[in-house]
């Protein structure tokens, strides 16, 4: 059971004003349980196209689409499932309600062939099941954002779908709302026990939604795992900057051990990292923002204990509840961007101070 | 004199609802396969609609002469099949009316359809609807305004159609002599009353089918 995808194609992607059109290769493959199934990556990385093609809403080149033992596409054999015989529960981005028909009619659109009675117990089942009872006598312009994302679930899952897809469903919605929703979907995911595939480029709400994280990058699968693997144990650099890792040091030196990990080098800096680099003699490796510790400069504190650095702040943005600094590192060109947790120190331009960072925070790709 | 304008009057109505009822099925199908389908010759299939509005109408009569006529591709076909030749009928008047109004339709139609947000129609596919019940039941319900809009300028063509209906159906009293080519009949022959009468009545026509599509309209919009 799961959704078992492997597929290419070659298509035109909108070229840049003025630019010509690039011929942008999309080339994935993944396989995936019956769960809950992120999608992530930058816009233009393919994720949408991806979901077309398992849905039926575009064809791939060559390939093959298996969805709980049923073959919706497969390049060998020439079978191509229409969409109308695939019927994946599909929530489009824009929402994609039908404007001249009420929520009712919208949700049991899909119930085709339903005698009355059952449409009618099959609509308050969704309407209850998504907190949408009452609306059923509007219309789509007379809802707000986040109702229209439910009734475009419920239209979605009302036919009982083998697969929920949903591209970047949430985009458009305020924080309080996104939060609920995403609660929502995990909780219909456990019901249903269906494959759902989610599309989305935030990171955050990869992390917090995703039983498996796959990661899109200009159109190849970069790595597929748990939001823990992924986030904690990117396996590129592409990865890595996905998730959110902006201070990186591209292939330094293996020089030794140390109590705490191993001994890392480059732009005349030594790192120790927690991860197991035994057998490699150059690795790339990174460090979260969130994961800088920064103190007021004191002699004292400088030791030789490890990844500890003098600088000097050069640059401060404030983030409202944090404040990202960027701090020049003693003794080289080396600037770490560090997410400060503070409302305080509005005037830190050109302060001193000491940087730490733990063995276990320095993350090694490749 | 009464029934001298109330012949050219039926005439008139009845060429032009024919060739309007036509239009609006025909053209509704035409736009759908130029908005919605790829196919080749597509680009042809565009041009050939339109060009009667761009022709003079006795250009484009000249051609349907040309291919409704006994010697023609279309018209020879049809009198050896059946042995009825059908220029200077009533029914050649129709078709004229409806290639010159075809491209009305087509133009407003076409571009209604494709103003209608192709997600919503892939969201019926994948509720499991073919595409001709999306076609039917979302695509053509969301573009009724533009469809509207081109069955009443059809209309309205068709109504005051001259120069097509001239070649192709002559003006021949009590068969093919609608309120346009009377108009004209009249005038000529300086029977400014009976001219007078028909003008009347073909503005009172015009003013009352406007009147009537635009309340439809208010209905339908939602």
């Amino acid at each position: 059971m799961g959704v078992k995808v492997s597929l290419s194609k070659k298509y035109r992607s909108r070229g840049r004003k003025g630019g010509r059109d690039d011929v942008f290769s999309l080339d994935v493959s993944f396989e995936v349980g019956n769960e809950l199934v992120v999608l992530f990556g930058r816009s233009g990385s393919g994720k949408t196209t991806t979901l077309r093609c398992i849905a039926g809403l575009e064809a791939p080149d060559r390939g093959s689409i298996v969805v709980n033992g049923k073959t919706y596409y497969d390049s060998d054999s020439g079978i191509d499932l229409q969409p109308q015989y695939r019927r994946p529960g599909y929530v489009f981005q824009n929402y994609a309600l039908f404007p001249h028909m009420d929520v009712r009619k919208n949700i049991v659109y899909g119930l085709k062939g339903w005698d009355a009675v059952k449409k009618e117990a099959r609509l308050f089942e969704m309407l209850r099941l998504l907190h949408i009872e009452g609306l059923e006598g509007r219309y789509p312009s007379q809802l707000s954002g986040g109702q229209k994302q439910r009734v475009a679930l419920a239209r979605a899952l009302a036919p009982s779908p083998d697969i929920l897809l949903l591209d970047e469903p949430f985009s458009a919605l305020d924080m309080v709302v996104r939060m609920r929703l995403r609660e929502r979907i995990k909780t219909i995911q456990k019901e249903l026990g269906i494959p759902v595939l989610f599309i989305t480029h935030s990171p955050e709400e990869a992390f917090s939604l995703a039983d498996r994280v796959v990661v899109l990058h200009e159109g190849k699968v970069h790595q597929s795992g748990s939001p823990r693997q992924v986030f904690y144990s990117p396996v590129d650099r592409d990865v890595a900057e996905l998730v959110g890792v902006s201070n990186i040091f591209e292939d330094g030196a293996v020089v030794g051990n140390s109590p705490e990990g191993f001994v890392l080098e480059g732009r005349g800096l030594q790192f120790v990292t927690g991860s197991d680099v035994s057998g490699s003699d150059t690795v790339s490796w990174g460090v979260r923002p969130e994961n800088i510790h920064l103190m007021a400069y004191d002699k004292d504190l400088l030791s030789d204990d490890c990844n500890v650095f003098a600088g000097t702040v050069l640059d401060v943005t404030d983030k409202g509840s944090s404040k990202l600094m960027a701090v020049e590192l003693d003794g080289s060109n080396v600037v770490l961007f560090c997410d400060v947790p503070t409302r305080l120190l509005d005037d830190a331009m050109g302060l001193r101070v000491i940087v730490n960072i733990a063995a276990q925070d320095v993350l090694v790709f490749e | 004199m009464l029934e001298d304008a109330l012949i050219p009057l039926s005439i008139t109505l009845k060429v032009a609802v024919l060739s309007t009822c036509l239009v609006a099925v025909f053209g509704i199908l035409i736009s759908y396969a130029l908005a919605r389908r790829d196919f080749r010759g597509k680009w042809l299939a565009d041009i050939l609609v339109t060009l009667p509005l761009v022709l003079p109408p006795t250009v484009t009569g000249y051609l349907l002469v040309v291919l409704l006529g006994k010697n023609g591709a279309i018209g020879s076909f049809l009198f050896e099949m059946t042995g009825w030749s059908l220029l200077f009928t009533w029914h050649a008047a129709v078709i004229a009316a409806f290639v010159v109004s075809l491209p009305l339709m087509v133009k407003t139609t076409a571009s209604a359809i494709s103003a209608v947000d192709r997600e919503l129609e892939y969201a019926a596919y994948t509720l499991g609807h073919s595409e001709l019940e999306t076609m039917l039941f979302v695509t053509l319900p969301l573009a009724k305004k533009g469809i509207l809009a081109g069955i009443v300028l059809s209309f309205a063509r068709a109504v005051g159609e001259f120069g097509a209906t001239l070649m192709v159906a002559g003006n021949i009293p009590g068969k093919t002599n609608t309120m346009s080519l009377s108009i004209y009949t009249a005038f000529q022959s300086g029977n400014d009353a009976l001219a007078n009468i028909l003008v009347i009545t073909l503005v009172v026509v015009s003013l009352l089918s406007m009147a009537l599509a635009a309340k439809f309209v208010d209905r339908w919009s939602v």
